[in-house]
């Protein structure tokens, strides 16, 4: 019926040759050169700088452990112009701060005093060539005013990784507090068990349109890199592709039947008996992909008899089959 | 200022413990003084060792299920940072490793990170996850036995500051592996389901390469990504297996299914970026191949539901692709420094479509044989553009307006190769549309007191499901007030989707959320955090079954009230010690009603009224204490109850549990 060779991906079989290698290597090198090159060739700093060592004289908690921040390696590198080094690359130029003897009006970026769009705008001088924030302009955070310094902390984080103002899903729950709620459900998502984070499914940095659905915008929540929901990200044995998919899965998105946070209804789903949810749309109605409608279950079906109240101890393959249309095996 | 340092820690520590809920590692800012210098590094690190318990009264399924805590030493939490001084170490400058729950917890986990400033840097995340799935009912539910999903990530860019070039490389894998239950319908469709065990095996192994190019402004970015996955699980009966209904004479006496599932995805990302002073564009376009090759044999022995001997062969091969591909492009414009426009038009298409030829035996006689085409595709094009204007540093204002299409094309065709003339095919298109408009406002009265109002319309024609959004409009608001000790906030966001009159292909749900929380740092040794939730959802959509007539007559009504509170103090006695009490509670009210079905009520009536609210509590309170020993050793002990409480009962079956967990730990820290 079917051979072993079926299973077999498209793998290269090729091998990769001695003369590939080198190449690749000259390349590399080659460009590892030019990017010294054009590191030395730096324009000329603005005036107005007076570099980090000036700042460290007052500011002698933050430098203290400033080494362990992400951004003291353009300090370390020692090669940037001073618009682009230290304290005064964020800061702006200290000048006039230092002359003063202190005070936020002679920052020239003192975040604490500036707007959401403007503390952005500061952050994006670096952080807009990532790829991970090219939607940052259209991401509902930034509509409603929710800027760079309300979920990060450049100087006190607690955070391992990516200076959160809080640790990992206390950074959102400071203003999602249903979601929170949600969490705490029987049935979720580990997140406040640590084995998972909001950004696992979530880019708070905004998103591209949504692939399923009507192309709206579900919550910043990120594609996979195939274009799936973020669901399939873990739960890949949803994807297929099959030859019999469940329409609402791939042009719905698995919301159509369950909360992704967390659920008071097991399995995470919308309703706490399934034969609710799934006669909700198949009913006969002149809905679906079917022009007829969505199919009506069968007469067989007496909903009184409890074996017919629990339609996937049947239709064990809801999610998509590529043996039965019925979704049976 | 080493002082100082402390000081500031022990600040943000108090802040920040009470918002721990789950009955995780104690958080590692109770220990001292952080930090050790060795040469040129500095070195901080922490390591929890302890034992952990567990108690359950009740339905352990349940508990297996929605927590899975067990007894045993584990390793609780630990965290090792390396930092060299001057950025300039000689392998690496930054060595981050934390861990979570070795040695047997339910949630693992692993992160590496290591970064030689300009040359490398490789993040790694390794996730092991053991659950618990109580299979269908009708089995009797417990096999207590875990399934384990096994998640690791490997990225590693080289040369992450450089700015003309970077490049990465990843890996990922993701596993499915252990037992579980399924079930088998067999002899005929009308049979009885019987469960069945499962022995999952399943791998995907994800491989990436990219390459990001800064030139001229510009940002462009290349990535190609392969992923070979497989699937082989088996399903088989471990013994004889009868059928729980009554008067029902089905056995099962033998079963095996085996389901290979072989295949490859291929994608290829490109992206383009620019921010200019006055406007920016990115753009982004992704291919994705997916491809899979199957087979499954099923071979069934028994006894069918009429009382004579029976057996099945099932064997079915074929293969399914599904090509992507989605593109979007942001159009960026800031006319003045308090005016931004961004519009973004996007298209995707996906296409589904494969071949099954099913053959299936009945006592070695070729009972049916057919070849199946699905093909099913859906474009989608959308463009929405969103106007921001930050009137006043106080007063932002923002609108935008969103237009979507969405073509999809379902075909089947079939093929009776034993059949005359047995072929046939259906071609099903149909088309929606979208057009929401939105807008929003944000005020800020005075610095730390923050408002935003929201609102949304929309209405979609050709809803492909009677659930979904077709008129419907959202309205949100959240106020917040923040100083550095206290922060308040309350929100409020309603979604409906109201379309009458009611019939089966109209379908209302209205759903309401209002929370306030407060979170109160009054010093380093005494915290509060609480939040309280109310969730309220009903809906409402008719309804067409076979009761075991056609019935037409009943609307399917589901009320949910959930009510959710938290709240946790936290509270230090000088450095000798910690105290954190928290109590989560999570209930859901349901319409009110003291009975599932009202007294009386029979048939379908007293079926369709028992589902249509499940009254239940959830209930968690915890307490954990830490005592310093010595500066660098802790004692921690802590406490969890979980209470799961049904109001009715689901199908006459309770599944109420409570149960008792907690762990006695070690913590050394410098």
């Amino acid at each position: 019926m079917y051979s072993e060779s079926m299973f077999e991906g498209p793998r290269s079989k090729k091998r990769v040759s001695r003369k590939v290698l080198v190449r690749g290597a000259a390349l590399f090198a080659a460009l590892y050169a030019a990017t010294l090159t054009a590191t030395a060739q730096t324009p000329p700093a603005p005036s107005g700088f007076v570099g980090s060592n000036a700042c460290k004289t007052c500011h002698a908690d933050v430098w203290a452990s400033f080494y362990k921040n992400p951004h003291y390696q353009a300090l370390a590198a020692g090669d940037r112009p001073p618009d682009q080094t230290g304290c005064e690359s964020c800061h702006g130029p200290g000048q006039a701060h230092v002359a003063a003897h202190g005070g936020k009006t002679t920052i020239g970026h003192a975040f604490s005093t500036m707007t959401p769009k403007e503390t952005m705008e500061v952050c994006l001088t670096c952080h807009a060539k990532d790829l991970q924030k090219m939607n940052i302009r259209r991401s509902e955070h930034t509509l409603n005013g929710v800027t760079c310094t309300n979920c990060h902390s450049i100087h006190h984080s607690p955070s391992a990784k990516f200076l959160l103002a809080k640790t990992r899903s206390e950074t959102c729950y400071a203003c999602h507090a249903s979601v929170r709620a949600q969490f705490e459900m029987p049935s979720k998502h580990r997140v406040n068990e640590g084995f998972m984070d909001c950004w696992d499914c979530h880019n708070p940095h905004g998103t591209f349109t949504a692939t399923w659905r009507m192309a709206t915008r579900p919550p910043m929540v990120e594609q996979s890199a195939f274009n799936d929901e973020a669901c399939v990200k873990c739960h890949e044995d949803r994807r297929g592709p099959f030859v019999y998919e469940h329409p609402p899965t791939v042009i719905e998105g698995c919301e159509r039947c369950h909360y992704p946070h967390g659920s008071m209804n097991g399995r995470l789903l919308r309703k706490p008996v399934e034969f609710t949810l799934c006669l909700e749309c198949h009913n006969g109605g002149a809905r679906g992909t079917r022009l007829a409608g969505v199919d009506l279950t069968t007469s067989d079906h007496n909903l009184l008899d409890p074996k017919y109240q629990r339609c996937t101890t049947c239709h064990v393959r809801i999610h998509g089959s590529n043996a039965d249309g019925l979704f049976l095996r | 200022m080493r002082r100082t340092g402390t000081l500031i820690l022990m600040a943000m520590a108090a802040g920040l413990l009470p918002a721990q809920q789950v009955l995780a590692p104690t958080p590692e800012q109770v220990g001292s003084t952080r930090g050790q210098d060795v040469g040129d590094y500095n070195i901080t690190n922490s390591f929890e060792f302890g034992y952990r318990f567990a108690t359950v009264f009740g339905n352990d399924g349940l508990f297996r299920s929605d927590i899975n805590f067990g007894n045993g030493l584990r390793v609780l939490g630990s965290s090792l940072t390396v930092d060299s001084k001057d950025g300039h170490g000689r392998y690496f400058d930054e060595l981050l490793l934390t861990t979570m729950g070795l040695g047997n917890d339910p949630y693992e986990s692993v992160m590496l990170r290591i970064r030689k400033n300009r040359l490398y840097r490789y993040d790694m995340m390794w996730r092991e996850n053991q659950f618990y799935d109580p299979g269908v009912v009708i089995s009797g539910g417990e096999h207590l036995m875990n399934t384990t999903r096994l998640l690791q990530d490997h990225d590693l860019t080289i040369l992450p500051d450089n700015r003309i070039v970077q490049f990465d490389l990843g890996y990922s894998r993701n596993t499915l592996t252990g037992p579980g239950l399924t079930s088998a319908e067999e002899f005929d469709t009308s049979s009885t389901a019987f469960p069945a065990f499962t022995n999952i095996r399943q791998q995907y192994n994800d491989y990436r390469a990219g390459a990001t190019l800064h030139f001229a402004g510009f940002t462009f970015l290349v990535r190609r990504t392969w992923e070979y996955f497989k699937q082989d699980t088996v399903d088989s009966l471990s013994a004889p297996e009868g059928s729980t209904v009554p008067g029902d004479p089905s056995v099962l006496q033998t079963f095996a299914r085996t389901q290979p599932f072989h295949g490859s995805n291929g994608a290829w990302l490109g992206t383009l970026f620019t921010n200019r002073k006055h406007w920016a564009v990115n753009g982004r376009a992704n291919y994705a191949s997916g491809k899979g090759d199957f087979a499954l044999n099923e071979m069934a022995t028994g006894v069918n539901r009429f009382g004579a001997e029976a057996n099945r062969e099932i064997l079915v091969d074929g293969d399914a692709q599904r090509p992507t591909l989605s593109s979007d492009l942001n159009l960026s414009f800031f006319p003045t420094a308090k005016f931004t426009i961004v519009n973004h038009t996007s298209a995707s298409n996906i296409r589904i479509d494969g071949n099954s030829f099913y053959t299936e035996y009945d006592m070695s006689t070729n009972t049916l044989t057919l070849l199946q085409f699905d093909f099913l595709g859906v474009r989608t094009v959308s463009n929405s553009t969103d106007l921001h204007y930050n009137l006043m540093k106080w007063f932002g204002v923002y609108g935008g307006y969103t237009f979507s299409d969405r073509q999809i094309r379902l075909e089947e065709a079939f093929n009776l190769p034993g059949v005359a003339n047995g072929s046939g095919s259906s071609l099903y298109p149909q088309e929606s549309t979208l057009s929401a408009v939105s807008g929003g406002l944000r005020l800020q009265p005075i610095k730390p007191w923050t408002v935003n109002l929201e609102g949304e319309v929309g209405h979609a024609s050709g809803a492909l499901t009677p659930v979904s959004d077709r008129n419907y409009h959202t309205l949100g608001g959240r106020t917040q007030y923040r100083t550095k000790q206290l922060q308040l906030g309350a929100t409020y966001r309603e979604v409906y989707n109201e379309n009458a009159p009611l019939s089966f292909t109209s379908y209302s749900s209205r759903s309401r959320q209002a929370g306030a929380s407060a979170s109160w740092g009054f010093n380093r040794w005494l915290s509060l955090d609480t939040s309280y939730t109310k969730l309220h959802l009903d809906t409402v959509g008719g309804l067409q079954f076979f009761a075991p007539a056609r019935e037409t007559g009943f609307d399917s009504i589901f009320v949910s009230n959930i009510h959710a509170a938290n709240a946790g103090v936290r509270f230090a006695i000088g450095r000798r010690a910690d105290l954190f009490a928290g109590y989560t509670i999570t209930k859901d009210t349901g319409d009110g009603r003291p009975t599932a079905a009202p007294a009386g009520a029979t048939g379908a009536a007293a079926l369709l009224d028992s589902v249509q609210t499940f009254p239940l509590t959830y209930e968690s309170p915890m307490a954990r204490v830490s005592v310093r020993i010595t500066p660098k050793l802790r004692w921690n002990a802590a406490w969890q109850y979980y209470g799961y409480n049904e109001q009715f009962q689901l199908f006459a079956y309770y599944e109420n549990y409570h149960a008792h967990t907690g762990f006695t730990s070690l913590l050394w820290s410098f």
